[in-house]
């Protein structure tokens, strides 16, 4: 189910708050098109920081496996990465796809490690609307169909208070890759 | 022909500190069952948690993957440090660590940690033929 409980401005807001602390950068230095490894300076360690404080803000389980391996469990082996390390053009286009215009420079045959520096501020906060988007229809605890949201970050059942349990950063993208492949006949 | 591929990693432990003691999660997303035995078992765990870190990123980097920036990188649980029998540290792959390994088709792995002060550092060589 969609929420509109939790705006898109809010989780950029957050993500700016994660970024700043992480990164003790200034935060009029963060654009929504700033790359953080490029741009704001982020190593893997603060990667790791600004996803568990995002986690635990929303109270909610980011993706533990990268896209590609997703891509390579559900299509077989050379689907999305040749024997060279290298993106091949189907997983591009799965890829482009997915983060559309926030992420301009995929190409064909690029290395995988050149795609973290593509990350944008823009297409994070997209990663976690995507999660928050999954709120169920009623609470896991005890069915109540009305949510609410009292700090504007944690979604909470309104008759139980239970924190809302969304679906987990893998399963969604499994449920995506399995709905474009449906859809476009990829691979 | 052999190919060689080499990373290299340091760590502020102080920064890796801060962060692994604010998330409970970390330790049991990063670190293996017996990477955690190991580290606990020292005078110091900081700083042998902070030089297997070193150690996976290393690895990250001469296997060429990169890390996924959008959630947790379970790759990093995947590159495993543990100490051989004279003590000296070995590395192991699993699961997409291990597959992109097989891809390059690496057969030759090694490591090694050291810690000075505030920084751990550690290098990985693979080596194969292609």
């Amino acid at each position: 189910m969609s929420q509109n409980l939790i705006t898109e401005e809010k989780v950029y807001e957050e993500l700016k708050k994660a970024i700043v602390e992480t990164l003790r950068v200034d935060e009029s230095s963060i654009t929504p098109e700033s790359s953080l490894i490029n741009d704001l300076g982020a190593e893997s360690l603060d990667f790791l920081d600004i996803n568990y404080r995002l986690e635990q803000a929303f109270g909610m389980k980011m993706a533990r496996h990268f896209v590609l391996e997703h891509i390579e469990d559900m299509f077989g082996e050379g689907a999305a990465i040749d024997e060279d390390g290298r993106l091949t053009e189907k997983a591009i286009e799965l890829l482009k796809i997915r983060f559309g215009e926030n992420v301009p420079d995929l190409k064909p045959g690029m290395d995988m490690d050149e795609v973290p520096a593509l990350l944008t501020v823009k297409s994070m906060t997209q990663g976690v609307m995507d999660i928050l988007q999954s709120l169920p229809e009623k609470c896991t605890k005890c069915g109540g169909p009305e949510w609410k949201t009292e700090d504007g970050v944690k979604i909470k059942c309104a008759s139980c208070g239970e924190n809302a349990a969304f679906t987990n950063g893998d399963d969604l993208i499994k449920a995506w890759l399995t709905r474009v492949q449906e859809e476009k006949k990829i691979f | 022909m052999m190919q060689i591929y080499q990373g290299v990693d340091i760590v502020d432990v102080v920064k890796f500190s801060k962060v692994f003691n604010a998330h409970r999660d970390f330790v049991s997303d990063i670190f293996s069952g017996k990477e955690r035995a190991y580290c606990m078992s020292k005078r110091d765990p900081s700083i042998h948690f902070a030089g297997r870190f070193a150690a996976k990123e290393a690895g990250l980097k001469a296997l060429g993957i990169g890390f996924s920036g959008r959630g947790i990188d379970h790759t990093l649980k995947e590159i495993e440090v543990i100490a051989g029998p004279s003590g000296r540290p070995e590395l192991s792959f699993s699961g997409w660590a291990k597959k992109i390994s097989r891809k390059k088709r690496i057969d030759r792995l090694t490591v090694s940690i050291s810690h000075s002060g505030n920084y751990a550092v550690a290098t990985v060589i693979l080596t194969g033929d292609k």
